[in-house]
Parts: structure tokens; C-alpha cells; sequence
């Protein structure tokens, strides 16, 4: 009896495995058939457009320099960087009020904990390109936007980040200093902080990388800074402009990542070393 | 000074841990707390400090922030509650210095009772008060580590720069949870050397392992087995009180085992042999 019951349990597992693979594979096959019909996929079009492509390069060779004869690009960039760096730094600031509030060994309540994890789980949601089609309506286009765009997407991520870092820390000192009379903000202060800061420092100067990125990609949208130069070059068929423009903006982009990341390297080493 | 009035706790998990604690404790007894692990003694610290709220009873402390009167510590909440505790110091067993701040920093922490949150947010504390907690950490012999940070600092260091905090912060009770127990022998003494002259400004009360340490340097002992009181007196333990609080005796479960096979037990036999050698010393 056992003998026919192992094997009707294996029958059974044959089945699953049978049935698993049809419906997952048959599903994907129906949806991804669904999908490139609408994408309008032409095998012609990729062809035709290789010429197209050779001309483009033609007519953007060589780059022209002459357009940063006009100070205003330069500035342009540096208004991109700034937008990322105010950006980051206020997110950053914001992002340590919530993940204080969202941290279960130090939110004053389980309510505002849980609270705070939802609202920063509904901010990291939202793409930024969401953000600033509404912000480009209630504030104007412009470098403003953009830097506030940039905050909210900080807030999100590295308030979560942030929370957890604070969640891990060694819990002794903090209660060592709750017995002798000290207040919450006393606590966060002398056993938080000092525990976090490392960590805090090199998330906030990885997002910062990330934030430089999405500075640029902000101002082709209306987010101000030298996206927005850009985007008007390549809509004017100034290809050689854009490519200068763009060679520009990358380097000093890489500049600004090779010194965040020297800076980074100095904090994590640190605490290596200790 | 203080009253612990038949405490009773309940864990998570439904085991009455605490069932019936009363004692009293007066300024200048050192107080050594025993019993096996996983009785409450920790438990019965932290009810007293107010970490954890015990389900029956009362804890009530007279004396503090001049003559303010009898005030139960399991009724009070916030603001209260902190200036109780800025009275009660604590050590705790291991590390519970903050690493990355230096000896100087973390002692002065003890006094973050007594400072406003808005000073300790903007500038900290004065050069007098930095000043006393330099002089409490040149009492426990470590000045020379003042500013070194807490990471780089050996187990018993660690510990010594607790005592500074716990003196620095003038406490009229010290809670000490087993403040020894990961320590080598000398510094064990070093350290309860250094807990022990405390008692004339303060009342300690200390969770220990080690019998002998108790009959060494306190003024009286409490047992405590099954969630009660079953020994409160003179710190030179009998067998017999031993076997009381360790349950070391034949009708303990698993004194009848087979002896080939060397039980936990053994260990608190041993003890009792260096106690008696301790007690015996004491008397030479």
C-alpha cells in the first residue's frame, strides 16, 4: 500500500511540475506576443535607419567648442551640479528626521514607525519623472524644481537606508544611557549619531552620484540646468553643439564623482581602520 | 532608601519569572544578588530602574533629589521617571560604552541627566563638568586612556570607564549587572576595588555568579531562586544556603545521575569548595 502511495505522490509531482511549466510558459509567450505587436516592431525601419545614424555622427564631428564661447553653458552645468548637490544635501537632512522617526529602536511610537516605513515606501514609488510633470505645473519649469524633485527622491531612499543603519546599532549604549536620565533627543545625540555617522556620510555621497545623473535627466523634462540646453540643441539640430555639451557635462560629472568617491573611500576606511 | 515590595513579573511568554521579591536596601550596603542563570536577577535590576515594568508591586526609592520624599518608580513616566533615573546609576555586563566616542565623552554621558537637551544639542558640556569627569576617570586609574576612543579599550578598561560614568553621574544608587562576569580574575578585583569605596556616598546593589566574590567584598547577599527571596542575609554563605539558592542538594532533578558523566552541576560544587577556601582565607 505504502508502494502505491509513493508512487501516486510522485505521479502528482510530475503533474505539478507538467502544469507549472505549460501555464508560466504558455503566459509569458501570450504577453510577450502582445507586447511587440504593439511596439509596431519593423526590421525596416532598423535598417533605413543605419544611414541615418552614419549622418548624424557626420554632422555632430567635430564637436563645436565655439558654443562655450557663451559663458551661460558653463553656467548652465554648474547649475546642474548645484541642483544635485542642495538637492542631495537637503534630502539627506530630511532623510535623518524620517529614518529617525522610522527606526523601531527609537520612534517615540509604533504608529509613527510604521507611519513613517509607509510614507517612505509611497515617496520611493513615485518615479521622479511623475514629480516633476506635477512640480513643473504648481512651481514652473526651472532649477527649483529640479532640486526639490531631487530631495524627494532622497528622502526616500536614504530614509530607509537610514532607518535600517539606525535599527542596527549596538542597542547597550542606548539603553545604558535611557538609566541614567537621558532624554530621547540626549540619546540620538550621544549613542545614535555617533554610531551611524559613517554610514550616514557614505550613502548620502553614493546617492549623490545617482542625484547627478538624475540632475541632468530632470532639465531635458523642464527641471532647469544643462539638460535643458541640451534638449534644445538636439530639437534645433545643432548636433555638434550637443556633443560638445555633452562631452562636457560627463567630465565634470566624472570629476565630481571621482571626489565624492575619494571622500566615501576616506569615511569607509575609517572605519576599517578603528 | 530603598524598597522593593513584592515584585512580580510575567514574560512574554507567559513563565512567572519574578514571583514574590521584597528587600530593603540603606546607603553604604553593597548588596551581592545570586541565584542561577536565568532566575530574573537581571529582570529584577532593570524593574528597579524602571527598564522594565514589573507586572505586581512596587519600587520605591526615598531620599533622592534632596527630601523629595517616598517616590514609586514603577508609577512614573517621562520627565518624572528621568529625574529618578539621573539618581540610579547602572552598569551593565560587557560593552555598553559608545565605540566611537572617546573614555572622556562617554563618561561625561553619565551627566546628560542633569544637562538640558537644548544645551547638550548646542555646546555640550562646561570645562567644569569636563573637569570632574576627568576627575572621576583618574579615580578608577585610566586617565592615561582619557581620550582614546571606547573601541580600543580592553574588557576591563571598558568596565572601569563605566564605574567613571556611574560616578560621574552621583548616583545615591548603583545598579550593577554583573559587572565581572566576562572578566580575568585580576581584573575582577581591580574592578570591584574600585565599585567597592562607592558605598559611602551610595547604595550598590550587584547580580554576581561567583559566591565567593559576594562573601569577598559585599556587605550582604541575596538569594533568589524560583522567583522568591530564599536567602537575605550575612554574605558568608553556608553549604546549606548555597544548596538553597542552587539547588545543588540530593532531591535536586538530576542528582541521582549516572556521576560518570560530569553535569553542569559539578561547577557549583566547585564553587563551593573556593568558597570555603575564600572564607577561610578572610579569617587567616
Amino acid at each position: 500500500m505504502s508502494g502505491r502511495r509513493t508512487n501516486y505522490r510522485g505521479d502528482l509531482r510530475y503533474k505539478r511540475w507538467y502544469k507549472t511549466y505549460f501555464f508560466s510558459g504558455s503566459l509569458f509567450i501570450l504577453i510577450f506576443g502582445w507586447s511587440v505587436a504593439h511596439l509596431k516592431i519593423s526590421p525596416r525601419l532598423f535598417w533605413e535607419g543605419i544611414p541615418h545614424f552614419f549622418n548624424l555622427v557626420t554632422e555632430m564631428l567635430p564637436p563645436n567648442w565655439g558654443v562655450f564661447s557663451r559663458g551661460k553653458i558653463l553656467w548652465s552645468i554648474l547649475e546642474t551640479l548645484s541642483m544635485a548637490f542642495a538637492g542631495t544635501s537637503l534630502g539627506a537632512i530630511g532623510a535623518l528626521f524620517f529614518g529617525l522617526l522610522g527606526a523601531g529602536n527609537i520612534s517615540p511610537s509604533k504608529v509613527i514607525r510604521e507611519a513613517t516605513k509607509r510614507l517612505l515606501a509611497a515617496e520611493r514609488s513615485v518615479p521622479p519623472l511623475i514629480y516633476i510633470l506635477l512640480l513643473v505645473v504648481v512651481i514652473g519649469l526651472g532649477p527649483f524644481a529640479g532640486m526639490i524633485v531631487i530631495a524627494m527622491g532622497t528622502v526616500g531612499m536614504l530614509g530607509k537606508l537610514f532607518a535600517e543603519a539606525i535599527e542596527n546599532i549596538d542597542p547597550k549604549p542606548l539603553e545604558s544611557l535611557e538609566s541614567t536620565g537621558a532624554t530621547r533627543i540626549q540619546m540620538v545625540r550621544y549613542a545614535v549619531l555617533p554610531q551611524v555617522i559613517p554610514s550616514l556620510i557614505a550613502n548620502t555621497l553614493y546617492r549623490f552620484d545617482i542625484n547627478l545623473r538624475v540632475a541632468l535627466f530632470l532639465g531635458v523634462v523642464g527641471g532647469g540646468g544643462i539638460g535643458v540646453n541640451l534638449q534644445m540643441a538636439m530639437s534645433l539640430f545643432r548636433y555638434a553643439d550637443a556633443l560638445a555639451i555633452t562631452v562636457v557635462t560627463l567630465l565634470i560629472i566624472w570629476v565630481a564623482e571621482r571626489i565624492s568617491d575619494y571622500f566615501r573611500r576616506r569615511v569607509i576606511g575609517q572605519e576599517i581602520l578603528h | 532608601m530603598l524598597s522593593v515590595r513584592n515584585i512580580a513579573k510575567r514574560l512574554p511568554d507567559g513563565r512567572l519569572l519574578l514571583k514574590n521579591i521584597s528587600f530593603e536596601v540603606e546607603k553604604g550596603e553593597f548588596v551581592g544578588i545570586l541565584g542561577e542563570s536565568g532566575v530574573g536577577k537581571t529582570v529584577l535590576l532593570r524593574c528597579i530602574n524602571g527598564l522594565t515594568q514589573p507586572d505586581h508591586g512596587e519600587v520605591i526609592i526615598n531620599g533622592i533629589n534632596g527630601d523629595g520624599g517616598p517616590q514609586k518608580i514603577n508609577e512614573k513616566r517621562g520627565q518624572e521617571l528621568r529625574k529618578i533615573r539621573r539618581k540610579i546609576g547602572m552598569i551593565f555586563q560587557g560593552s555598553i560604552l559608545v565605540k566611537r566616542l572617546s573614555v572622556l565623552e562617554n563618561v561625561l554621558t553619565g551627566g546628560l541627566g542633569r544637562i538640558s537637551t537644548v544645551r547638550s544639542l548646542l555646546y555640550g558640556f562646561t570645562d567644569e563638568e569636563v573637569d570632574s569627569a576627568l576627575g572621576a576617570i583618574d579615580k578608577v586609574g585610566i586617565r592615561s586612556l582619557a581620550y582614546r576612543r571606547a573601541e580600543t579599550l580592553s574588557g576591563g578598561e571598558m568596565q572601569r570607564a563605566a564605574i567613571a560614568r556611574a560616578i560621574f553621574q552621583e548616583p545615591c544608587l548603583l545598579l550593577a549587572d554583573e559587572p565581572v562576569s566576562n572578566l580575568d580574575p585580576k581584573n575582577t578585583e581591580a574592578v570591584l576595588d574600585y565599585l567597592k569605596p562607592l558605598t559611602q556616598e551610595m547604595a550598590i546593589i550587584g547580580v554576581f555568579h561567583a559566591p565567593k566574590i559576594v562573601s569577598q567584598y559585599c556587605t550582604r547577599a541575596i538569594g533568589i531562586r524560583d522567583g522568591n527571596v530564599v536567602y537575605d542575609g550575612n554574605p558568608f554563605l553556608s553549604d546549606n544556603t548555597l544548596e538553597a539558592i542552587y539547588s545543588t542538594g540530593k532531591h535536586a532533578p538530576g542528582a541521582t545521575v549516572d556521576k560518570t558523566f560530569p553535569s553542569p552541576r559539578e561547577t557549583v560544587t566547585e564553587w563551593k569548595q573556593e568558597d570555603k577556601d575564600g572564607a577561610a582565607m578572610q579569617i587567616s
